[in-house]
């Protein structure tokens, strides 16, 4: 009996010892990607991580994700550490907190030979030469979608035979690489419509500043007349709706508002006091990298250098039907997809 | 300076100079008639900017900047610097309160349990400050293990709470035209100041603030006075955390993270609305009154700017801008005061 133990144990403990070693040799010669980007406490950033990390997973890669807090400094050292420390992963992922200052570091990446893919912020002329494609949203296409929407209620408005067609615009930071793409797109698709833009304000993101800045330049507009707000993003909006509706303006009825990425507030859809949004998934995103990344592993290359997420447009009318299908075949609806308040239903 | 205090007198009616002299400093002169200057050419050269609903527009700018800032004063005025965990706090007690409502606990169940979390943050880092520990360390930990305990709560995601709910009435409904966030910040500056002028925990702070061997030797230890002071702080950040979750009806742990346009940092705003209203960094000299009043000059220099078509750069540098000139101000005037003793 004792002899069958130590021969069932001996057994077990080479099957153990053998699938150890299997599972370290494997996991060796995993594919790693090392992803360099913002915090996961920013509600995008971090559904991008989950992104990122599930489909790596599913793709079978390891994944090393390092977050700075929108500091270029520290993400520059974050890449000096992972350089000095002899890292050498099959991709690296760059999301530079900003793509001008952190070009010493995209150059030190490229320097190593492993391939940089660049994320969410569009490629320029400087950095170009360093990444061998992009992954992320469209600014453009998405500021487009907006000016459409703001134009389509415009249309309608004219149609009825009403007046006013003055436009604010709750901007992103004018030092931010986005807001001159989005304000041209923007500008692009109401040309040629009544729409005027009268005021433009740049407080910062979030539903903070979206507050106090639409309320400054409330107070400068106000008397020209206020009809339409373009928030480059729904955070934003969301801040901006809320002093809107504290000077007096019914949201919806005097005022028509859209915005983009929708990461800020469902429920203003639903009310009606928001006309609609650009769906832009973080999501997504993150599974269109790895997606990317897996392209290139196995082809050298990639088919498109510029790879855009899809920015379909939001309003009451299909808010509880759009949907799009992951890079992991998944099928995603909106509250899976948007990183505003979109699941407090 | 002095120079421009005896053109000032030249002005000024006899018997407002001896009231200033009896109840105020030379500073707290120079720094009302500066922001009279201020006021005075925005009412001549800017357009939209005198009116109603532009003062209000103002005074609601800086109210939750404001608020915050008032509980800041304390620990300032105490001696004990800085808390650099401002911000962090708020996010903290702003996903608390999320919390609390969207699992249907009600405004007053969550605002209660929100204001114990800031009671446990200030308690924890008075704690630590008063037993030695230095004001920027102790609180820049902080700030991090709050930050990060707000992050991992929420799972990084935006915690929201339908609409109609019973805290609307705090962040977006007003009283006789005033938005109620606005008359909190006025009832709470009023406050802050009787409890400093009239109190014996007022001149508590200002005597460990102006002199901590003296006011050990009178009994006062900076112990239980740092976590008193640094309580209500926090409490001042999880009040305003309530109400900016109150007018949106939703929290994230990043909402008082702005690293982008003129609002910049909240913490380093705060400070802000300290130094510009001219309070002692190093304690025993001050109020809560000037901290108010830093906060809406603050706001009225960058409602003026957007008036006039600023875009966000120059906004932030002028706010940089009053914290420099404040310092100046404030040694200049130390130096006088210095001299005449």
């Amino acid at each position: 009996m004792s002899v069958l133990k130590h021969a069932v144990a001996i057994a077990a403990t080479t099957t153990v010892a053998i699938g150890v070693m299997a599972t370290s040799a494997l996991a060796q010669d995993k594919p790693l990607i090392i992803s360099f980007n913002g915090p996961a406490g920013e509600a995008y950033i971090g559904k991008f991580i989950k992104g990122i990390k599930a489909t790596a997973e599913l793709n079978g890669y390891d994944i090393e994700v390092f977050e700075n807090q929108f500091n270029q400094a520290e993400q520059d050292q974050q890449v000096q550490q992972v350089l000095a420390a002899g890292k050498k992963p099959d991709v690296f992922l760059w999301w530079p907190s900003d793509a001008v200052a952190g070009l010493g570091s995209l150059r030190a990446l490229h320097k190593t030979g492993v391939p940089v893919l660049k994320i969410n912020q569009l490629p320029n002329e400087q950095d170009k030469q360093f990444i061998f494609g992009y992954a992320g949203p469209d600014d453009r296409l998405r500021a487009r979608n907006a000016g459409y929407m703001l134009r389509q209620a415009a249309a309608a408005k004219q149609a009825r035979g009403e007046e006013g067609f003055n436009v604010i615009v709750l901007s992103y930071p004018h030092s931010y690489g986005g807001y001159g793409l989005s304000i041209n797109a923007f500008n692009e698709a109401i040309e040629g419509s009544p729409l005027n833009i009268i005021g433009d304000i740049d407080e910062g993101f979030g539903q903070s500043n979206g507050y106090k800045g639409a309320a400054k330049l409330v107070a400068k507009v106000k008397d020209q007349g206020i009809d339409f707000v373009y928030g480059m993003d729904d955070a934003i909006l969301t801040g901006g709706i809320k002093a809107l509706e504290e000077a007096g303006f019914k949201m919806g009825e005097d005022i028509v508002a859209v915005g983009t990425v929708c990461n800020g507030d469902k429920q203003l859809i639903e009310e009606g006091k928001q006309y609609g949004t650009t769906l832009q998934s973080p999501l997504h995103e993150g599974q269109l990298a790895i997606k990317m990344a897996t392209e290139y592993l196995e082809t050298g290359t990639l088919e498109n250098y510029l790879n855009f997420t899809p920015n379909p447009a939001v309003t009451l009318d299909n808010l509880e039907t759009v949907a799009l299908r992951g890079y992991d075949g998944a099928l995603y609806g909106i509250d899976e997809l948007c990183s505003g308040a979109w699941t407090g239903g | 300076m002095e120079a421009i205090m005896r053109l000032g007198r030249t002005f000024v009616p006899p018997w407002l100079e001896r009231w200033t002299e009896k109840h105020s400093s030379p500073l707290v002169v120079f720094l009302v008639a500066l922001f009279l200057a201020v006021f005075l050419y925005g009412i001549v050269t800017t357009d939209n900017f005198l009116n109603l609903f532009n003062l209000k527009t103002i005074i609601r700018d800086a109210a939750l900047v404001g608020i915050m800032g008032i509980g800041l004063t304390f620990v300032t005025l105490s001696g004990n610097f800085f808390l650099l965990s401002m911000k962090e706090t708020a996010a903290l007690c702003i996903i608390a309160f999320a919390m609390g409502m969207s699992n249907g606990w009600g405004f007053e169940l969550s605002l209660l349990a929100t204001m114990g979390v800031a009671v446990g943050a200030g308690v924890l880092q008075g704690l630590l400050i008063g037993l030695g520990g230095n004001p920027i360390v102790v609180t820049l930990g902080a700030a991090g293990v709050f930050i990060g305990i707000a992050s991992w709560w929420s799972d990084n995601l935006v915690v929201s709470f339908r609409r109609p709910n019973d805290a609307e009435w705090l962040g977006t409904g007003s009283f006789l035209g005033l938005p109620n966030i606005t008359i909190a910040f006025i009832l709470i500056a009023v406050l802050a100041e009787v409890v400093l002028r009239y109190t014996r925990f007022g001149r508590q702070v200002y005597l460990i603030g102006a002199n901590r061997a003296a006011g050990k030797a009178t009994g006062h230890e900076n112990l239980p006075m740092a976590i008193k002071v640094c309580t209500i702080a926090s409490v001042c950040s999880g009040f305003v955390a309530v109400a900016f979750a109150a007018q949106i009806s939703s929290a994230q742990a990043n909402y008082f993270s702005s690293e982008f346009g003129s609002s910049g940092d909240m913490t380093i705003l705060v400070i802000a609305t300290v130094m510009v209203g001219g309070n002692s960094i190093m304690g025993g000299y001050g109020s809560t009154l000037r901290t108010s009043l830093g906060a809406v000059f603050i706001a009225v220099i960058d409602n003026m700017m957007v008036l006039r078509g600023f875009n966000s750069g120059p906004r932030v540098l002028a706010v940089g801008l009053m914290i420099v000139f404040s310092i100046i101000v404030f040694s200049l005037a130390q130096k006088g005061s210095r001299a005449q003793e």
